[in-house]
């Protein structure tokens, strides 16, 4: 499993040197065990406030666990934390300042979009949140309709307007893009944003990489209940080295090819896609012209040469110790999305 | 104040239009159908009959009016019980609870306040059923020629509301027990099954094979505080019975409601 340096990441004792209000979410040694079973095993969690936060697992890894720790819907077996400033055993506390969506949206089917917010509202006594709330997320309109009309989509948005009633510093949102096509992702995905320039704190959890890479800053991956990454998601993909891309005329020549820069001492991954043959070499962009000279001198022409950065979902397969592409590791059963291909860059 | 809160929350969900009409309806009905076989089955008042066996003219006495109304104790409670735990069930089974608890994490404020509401609603139920009750009777009253002039005198009417108020206890009663078990066993559809066959099929089974048991029953007790006393059990006793039996669940269920982690 490759882990990235920990001494550039963020930690929690970093949090509690800064000033009050930096980080929003601090957990130490946070466990929970159901009988023999650790679901979540002493988690040092550090979510800065302000940010978008992707919290991201394989499924079973412990994230909801967590989160229902955070909420007051679980007791710690050991461990302790602070959200919003206050300890987690104070959580009566804090959760007025919360908004949360958890494990998907759940509504009575048979009520009215505004009437299942307003059996939430009443109990914290927002009231005048409710149509507020709703107009922001886009169902106004179709407030009065009973939830069971409501598409998937629809469902989601008013998971999403549940959670904004307090007027919340910090969102828990979990899995918010659950069966969305890409339309409401993308929709999902701005509100997010939105959120964040509101000065708002949010943690989602995901499992569709590509959404957590384009919308979040900072990222939690977790593996069997323990912490596996926690940093910018910037400093995961710098964890992994960019790959060159290179495809000559014929595939003879390109698995030639391969043979001359695994003895030059690089390494080069053979990609089959039908009768395509795609090398993936194992540097950046500054050996390029050194491995183009090297193919010119055996005679064989170079007809694509690119820079390959790597993805989240390959920076993620790579710390969880699995890759998912054909010929290249185990694709392990994380239940994890797409990711979508890496970005490149012409040499 | 979260207790008040939790009530009016509660309440949006209780004027859903279709439990309305299933609640009250399926109270109306049984109501009516008591009423209906009770009238239908007095004997005539002319003959000799066996000591306990209802009249026409028994039922031509200010008592007469609310004897359907009696009669449909153990229906009534039910359907009360059923209600009550589709309530509490129905948060777990829905996944609806988590999102209560993060809005109104103080939980035993929030239970209280969700069961004062159910037993509101279900109140308002006994005196839809005391309603329905009198134009039943009134109407069977005209097929099976009972006089009712003594239904219409000041004893009648205090007679009505003194069953009103006994059924009432007893279906706030019946619906505590329906409230507990939903609690406990996380699951509308099991808590209704479990609580119905234990009040109904089981303890008419025990009472029936030991008769000394009935008084003790908690079903039995129910049933006798609709009646407003019965022969196994007095009105009072079975009131401070009751009272015992509902405080300990109702304490148990708060345990386990404020202790238990929320998975669902």
């Amino acid at each position: 499993m490759v882990v990235p340096e920990l001494d550039t990441l963020v930690r929690p004792d970093d949090c509690r040197r800064t000033p009050p209000g930096e980080c929003a979410v601090i957990t130490t040694g946070l466990t929970k065990r159901f009988g023999r079973r650790v679901a979540v095993d002493r988690l040092d969690l550090a979510i800065p406030a302000g940010s978008i936060t992707g919290f991201v697992g394989p499924n079973g890894a412990g994230k909801t666990t967590t989160i229902r720790m955070l909420l007051g819907l679980m007791r710690p077996t050991s461990g302790s934390g602070f959200v919003l400033g206050h300890p987690l055993k104070e959580y009566r506390t804090y959760l007025a300042r919360v908004g949360a969506l958890i494990e998907g949206p759940t509504f009575h089917p048979t009520l009215s979009g505004r009437d299942n917010l307003l059996v939430l509202a009443r109990l914290a006594g927002l009231h005048h949140r409710v149509d507020p709330v709703l107009d922001r997320v886009g169902l106004l309109r179709r407030a009065k309709d009973p939830v069971r009309t409501y598409s998937l989509g629809m469902c989601q948005r008013l998971g999403i307007a549940a959670a904004l009633l307090p007027d919340p510093e910090l969102l828990v949102l979990d899995e918010p893009t659950n069966g969305l096509d890409p339309h409401g992702i993308a929709e999902i995905r701005r509100m997010l944003q939105s959120f964040a320039d509101e000065g708002r704190t949010v943690l989602v959890s995901s499992h569709l990489l590509a959404e957590i890479e384009q919308v979040c800053g900072h990222l939690v991956v977790i593996e069997d209940g323990r912490l596996v990454f926690q940093g910018s998601v910037a400093q995961l993909l710098a964890a992994r080295a960019p790959e060159l891309v290179v495809r000559t005329e014929c595939a003879e020549e390109t698995l030639r090819l391969a043979r001359i820069i695994e003895g030059v001492g690089r390494t080069a991954r053979v990609l089959r896609e039908g009768d395509a043959v795609t090398l993936e070499v194992g540097a950046d962009c500054s050996w390029a012209g050194a491995l183009n000279r090297l193919a010119m001198t055996a005679g064989i022409t170079v007809v694509h040469l690119a820079q390959r950065d790597s993805t989240l979902e390959e920076a993620f397969f790579a710390i969880m110790g699995s890759d998912p592409r054909p010929g290249r590791g185990t694709a392990g059963d994380t239940g994890t999305g797409t990711g979508g291909g890496g970005g490149s860059g012409t040499c | 104040m979260l207790i008040l809160r939790a009530f009016s929350s509660e309440w949006v969900k209780l004027r859903r239009r279709r439990l309305w009409f299933g609640a009250y309806g399926a109270i109306a009905g049984v109501v009516v159908l008591t009423t209906v076989v009770t009238i239908a089955g007095a004997a005539s008042s002319a003959g000799h009959h066996p000591a306990g066996t209802l009249t026409l003219a028994t039922l031509s006495r200010a008592t007469g009016l609310s004897r359907g109304l009696t009669q449909s104790g153990v229906l009534l409670g039910a359907v009360a019980l059923s209600i009550a735990a589709a309530q509490f069930g129905g948060e777990f089974s829905h996944g609806t609870l988590r999102n209560l608890l993060v809005r109104a994490p103080r939980r035993a404020s929030l239970i209280v306040g969700n069961g004062l509401a159910v037993l509101s609603f279900l109140v308002g139920a006994v005196i839809v059923a005391a309603i329905v009750d009198i134009g039943a009777a009134v109407a069977m009253a005209q097929v099976r020629d009972v006089a009712t002039g003594a239904w219409t005198t000041g004893s009648a009417m205090a007679s009505l509301g003194q069953i009103v108020g006994d059924m009432a206890l007893s279906v706030c009663g019946y619906a505590v027990v329906g409230m507990v078990l939903g609690v406990v066993l996380r699951s509308s559809v099991i808590a209704i099954g479990a609580g119905l066959a234990l009040l109904l099929p089981i303890e008419s089974i025990i009472s029936s094979a030991v008769p000394s048991t009935a008084r003790w029953l908690p079903g039995q007790l129910l049933d006798s505080l609709a009646q407003g006393g019965s022969a196994q059990a007095s009105f009072g006793a079975a009131l401070v019975t009751t009272s015992i039996y509902l405080a300990g669940i109702v304490v148990l269920a708060l345990v386990a409601f404020t202790r238990r982690d929320v998975t669902t």
